[in-house]
């Protein structure tokens, strides 16, 4: 419960300075944000809006009426397009997620796999070549690997398409806002089959950095000298693979494991700005580098404090998690050596 | 020099800002509209770009142009890394508990965000993104910092100098440097790493300003375009990208052994 608070009160924290500072840097800009949103504006209609903007008031009362705006979910209209930024969010931010919860799951799996035969494998060469592989997401820029992949996998096998989210006849049921899952729980199992040869590539290219930080926490916990003791005790003990890695070590390195996999998946919603470049991804990365490029104010005030809080929140709540996690290493220790439970021979 | 790594990084390195003093053909001019998009020859030795310009020599500035951004932005980092480590160290508990307040909520900022929050009132330019790099990196270097100087703080080595009385000046040049500097220096090399790979993404993404500015990230950028056409003008800079990076590390992990 204190854990919690503690996390409460650090999101409450980062979310103040970084509203804050987004307040004040937006006030800095040259221009008036009124004339931005007005076309050709007579003065008495810009009075009308400072009015109704509460631009008159006091630079406190400013920033209050601006944290309740976000909260209210008013977050006006794109400078650019004119489009709701809210609508935009809704529409582009489920797009990042399923990008980023994909390439999570796959750099979790691929990881946990490598990070294990990196330790387990008996000849050296294997072991070694399998940690190469997963150190390689923390040497391979993201956005080049992107282009050899859109370069192998579309033009020279032609087995995925070069880009975007989905075939242009595609119509999403609006069901969760995750386009594949969407289509297949409406059971339109073609047009889902379709949808996911987009998702691989982008998928994959993102998947490799939290790959190479499972792989390496994983690789570092199972070298502890604990658990070396502890795994080769229970293999005296006659207990199955099976159960040794999914009963025992599944818990005594599931925490650090948790924490870089929430760590990264906050990492992740940053490098898929990297991902959706190369693939065309219709998501919150590109929209938030456009309107910062084009200072698009009421985005950048909004989308972009929207993106990095729901990073913190992934990160700080991942870290609650991990927390929980690592209470049972003392109770699995307790089965090993000498805890003397019913199961293996003895 | 511990390591052949840490003599190939140098190399690479040396080699790479050389670009800054001598490429081939200017980088910039478009002298060869007539051959654009052509493979590599005697002439040039890795093809001409479409927009008529020595893909050779764009790369090798781009390289240096890199490294250089890259060092810039390490520096930056761990001087204020140090400089906060010093605040949070030596300053009263309110300094203290905020630094560490700070540093924990900004880790877990992605510095592609920590790039866009600047971006916000600065104007993309090349010194936005050292600056952007060298800021996203801070709380990585200050919590490695602070652990590397814990450690060497309550050795026993340290004590006993304090005990003969050695003078803070003393205590830092002869015994806490000369056991720090390796430890540092490791960590250096992985935030010059770290800040080259961030500089590249937020260049890759058209924030640094100009179009035709030569960087690794801002080449795979312009040349995108002709991913199809010719794919070799995104292969080089990002295998030049890689090279550095990879080199970095394996030295990092060769010294770890």
């Amino acid at each position: 419960m204190v854990r919690f608070a503690r996390v409460a009160l650090r999101l409450t924290g980062a979310f103040l300075a970084i509203s804050l500072f987004l307040f004040l840097a937006i006030r800095t800009l040259p221009g008036d944000p009124v004339a931005l949103r007005l076309k050709n504006p007579s003065a008495e209609q810009v009075a009308a809006e400072r009015e109704r903007l509460g631009l008159d008031r006091p630079v406190p009362v400013q920033y209050a009426r601006y944290i309740g705006r976000f909260f209210a979910g008013d977050w006006g209209e794109s400078i650019r397009t004119g489009a709701s930024v809210r609508e935009d969010v809704g529409r582009y931010l489920p797009a990042t997620f399923e990008l980023a919860l994909s390439a999570l799951f796959l750099g979790v799996v691929a990881g946990g796999m490598l990070g294990l035969l990196a330790e387990t494998l008996r000849t050296v060469w294997l072991r070694r070549a399998a940690f190469a592989l997963g150190m390689a997401g923390l040497t391979v820029p993201v956005f080049w690997i992107g282009f050899l992949l859109l370069l192998g996998g579309s033009l020279w096998l032609g087995w995925f398409p070069p880009g975007g989210r989905a075939s242009p006849g595609v119509v999403a049921p609006g069901l969760t806002g995750f386009l594949v899952p969407d289509l297949v729980l409406s059971g339109r199992w073609s047009e889902a089959w379709e949808t996911l040869r987009f998702l691989v590539l982008p998928a994959f290219c993102l998947s490799l950095l939290p790959a190479a930080q499972v792989c390496t926490t994983l690789r570092a916990r199972l070298q502890d000298k604990r658990i070396h003791l502890l795994l080769t005790s229970l293999r005296a003990r006659g207990l199955s693979p099976a159960r040794i890695w999914f009963r025992h070590m599944l818990k005594l390195t599931g925490g650090p494991v948790v924490t870089v996999a929430g760590t990264n998946f906050g990492i992740l919603l940053g490098g898929a700005v990297l991902t959706e470049t190369v693939f065309s991804w219709p998501g919150m990365g590109r929209y938030l580098v456009a309107a910062v490029l084009e200072r698009d104010l009421y985005v950048i005030q909004n989308a972009l404090l929207l993106a990095i809080m729901l990073v913190l929140a992934v990160v700080y709540v991942s870290d609650l998690l991990a927390g929980s996690l690592r209470q049972p290493e003392d109770s699995s220790a307790a089965e090993g050596p000498g805890g003397g439970r019913e199961e293996g021979p003895r | 020099m511990k390591n052949g790594f840490d003599l190939a990084v140098l190399g690479v390195l040396f080699v790479a800002v050389i670009g800054w003093v001598y490429t081939p053909y200017d980088p910039v001019e478009q002298a060869f509209m007539d051959i654009r998009l052509t493979g590599a020859s005697w002439n040039h030795w890795l093809g001409v770009d479409g927009l008529g310009r020595d893909v050779a020599s764009r790369l090798w500035r781009a390289a240096a142009n890199t490294v250089g951004m890259g060092a810039a932005a390490t520096t930056g980092c761990l001087l204020s890394a140090v400089i906060l480590l010093a605040l949070e160290q030596g300053g009263p508990a309110w300094v203290r508990r905020s630094i560490r307040g700070v540093v924990a909520a900004w880790i877990g900022i992605p510095v592609l965000f920590v790039g866009l929050l600047l971006l916000v009132f600065l104007r993309p330019s090349p010194a936005t993104l050292v600056l952007a790099a060298a800021l996203g990196s801070v709380p990585l270097a200050f919590r490695q910092c602070r652990v590397l100087w814990l450690e060497q703080r309550q050795a026993l080595y340290v004590t006993a100098s304090v005990v003969l009385g050695a003078s803070r000046g003393h205590l830092l040049r002869q015994t806490l440097w000369p056991n720090l500097k390796i430890d540092f220096l490791a960590l250096a090399k992985l935030v010059f790493a770290l800040c080259i790979l961030e500089l590249s993404g937020l260049a890759f993404l058209g924030l640094v300003g100009d179009p035709d500015f030569p960087e690794l990230g801002a080449l795979l950028r312009q040349n995108q375009t002709y991913v199809f056409r010719q794919a070799s003008l995104v292969v080089w800079p990002g295998l030049t990208l890689f090279v550095i990076l990879s080199l970095i590390q394996l030295s990092n992990i060769r010294r770890d052994r």
